[in-house]
């Protein structure tokens, strides 16, 4: 796996992907919708699906001395990894807020979602939705990515607006803690945000193994 | 010794299909793959690869089914097109470097040798190459892991007839090194000067699957070249 996961780094991804990444830094401004941030960072890795179809990668992939199962784990795999690097640098910023930075009256003042692990645990589901419905809608084909990533575009700015509101009900105020306040909560809704990253990860992946095996390319 | 074995392949699409497609490769010959265009050449070649998922038959290289032996039996065998290209804008080098960390069979001296018997400038992007090159590299790749199979679709459409002919006698060198060679050609003469077997696909069936002697024996009428012999099979099935 280790190779196919360089194949996809050196030869199948757009730089995008990578310069992309620092957008998960985005939880760092005050002011600003911060789950926007990981909808950039799948931008990036949009662009990757997209130049790799422009380079015969998938039939080159199937080419290779590997399974055709291995082909659609590399992929999600390397997916995976840009998320997890982004995750890293929203948790850096996510941290630095809720200790550092918690005082800080640019954030205090702050009328949208502020970074706490709850926004990161968004996050999680955001990126969870992209491999549900772009990577696995993608290996549908392994061909026609626009719609895919049409309905994704849909429904991760209703999770950032749902987001968004939910703190403003009266009763959910908790979500938008500062600094170490309601932590348990907010551990809590972290790992539910990164079961849902990994159940809709590993159930997408299966269906796209299942699928690609049926594709003829 | 049969290397590799096409069994009773069917695929139907809506208008056109492979019917009950069967044939074997014998060791260290070159088989000529020959139809006419929208024959079948091609969606045989992929489902021999697993790129097209077959609606029935099976396909077997080394005595093992390629299902479920996937991964091993590609390490064997290597594939080229003349006509499509892998990342156009990266250099040789770079795609050459991904490639060989897939194979524990990979020689680097090999790579070396054929990379200057072929001429190929590793720093070049496939963009920058004709087609006749872009087969040359894929061949260069299939050699240097020590592909024991080649199966080649249309190796030399599109190549000038000094370019065919260099491809053609690389062919006959690889052949007496022990490879087995399968290719694809709608170009009747390749057939004539390399091919020791015939196999003739004919809207999607095979027509006969025979050393070319016996193949000519059986289908050419007194003092006819295989060309001929073939414009005419190819005539009575269109008017058939």
């Amino acid at each position: 796996m280790r190779n196919i996961l360089q194949k996809e780094m050196r030869l199948s991804a757009s730089i995008l992907s990578y310069l992309f990444i620092p957008f998960g830094l985005m939880f760092l401004l005050p002011g600003y919708p911060i789950l926007c941030g990981p909808f950039f960072v799948t931008l990036g890795i949009f662009q990757s699906f997209q130049s790799a179809r422009e380079a015969n990668d998938i039939v080159f992939s199937a080419l290779l001395p590997i399974a055709k199962k291995d082909i659609v784990k590399g992929k999600y795999l390397f997916v995976c990894l840009i998320e997890g690097c982004a995750l890293l640098l929203m948790a850096v910023a996510v941290c630095l807020r809720m200790t550092m930075l918690s005082q800080s009256a640019v954030y205090r003042s702050n009328a949208l979602m502020n970074a706490n692990f709850f926004a990161l645990g968004m996050a999680c589901v955001i990126f969870g939705l992209f491999n549900l419905i772009f990577v696995g809608g993608f290996f549908q084909t392994a061909y026609k990515f626009g719609r895919p990533f049409v309905t994704f575009i849909i429904a991760c700015f209703l999770v950032i607006f749902m987001a968004e509101a939910l703190h403003h009900i009266p009763g959910l105020e908790k979500l938008n803690a500062f600094g170490t306040d309601e932590i348990v909560l907010q551990l809590l809704l972290l790992v539910a945000g990164m079961l849902i990253f990994l159940l809709t990860t590993v159930l997408s992946c299966r269906r796209a193994c299942r699928q690609f095996e049926k594709i003829d390319l | 010794m049969v290397v590799a074995e096409v069994q009773d392949l069917v695929k139907t699409y809506p208008s056109f299909a492979l019917k009950d497609v069967s044939f074997g490769l014998e060791s260290g010959r070159i088989t000529g793959f020959i139809g006419r265009n929208g024959a079948g050449k091609t969606t045989t070649i992929k489902s021999m690869l697993n790129m097209i998922h077959p609606d029935g038959g099976t396909v077997q290289y080394f005595g093992e089914p390629f299902a479920g032996n996937e991964a091993d039996i590609k390490k064997r065998i290597g594939y080229s097109t003349g006509t499509v290209s892998w990342y156009p804008r990266k250099k040789i080098r770079e795609i050459v470097k991904i490639v060989k960390s897939f194979y524990d069979t990979w020689d680097e001296d090999a790579y070396q040798k054929y990379l200057s018997l072929f001429a190929i400038d590793d720093t070049k992007t496939p963009l920058e190459l004709s087609d006749g090159m872009k087969v040359k590299v894929n061949l260069m790749l299939a050699l240097a892991h020590k592909a024991e199979v080649l199966i080649l679709d249309e190796p030399t459409s599109g190549l000038d007839p000094f370019s065919r002919n260099e491809l053609l006698n690389l062919f006959t060198d690889l052949r007496n090194t022990g490879v087995t060679i399968f290719f694809s050609t709608h170009i009747i003469s390749d057939i004539e000067k390399c091919a020791d077997d015939i196999v003739y696909i004919s809207k999607g069936s095979i027509v006969a699957a025979l050393p070319k002697a016996d193949f000519m024996q059986q289908f050419s009428l007194s003092g006819e070249s295989l060309e001929d012999t073939m414009l005419r099979l190819e005539g009575e099935a269109i008017h058939a």
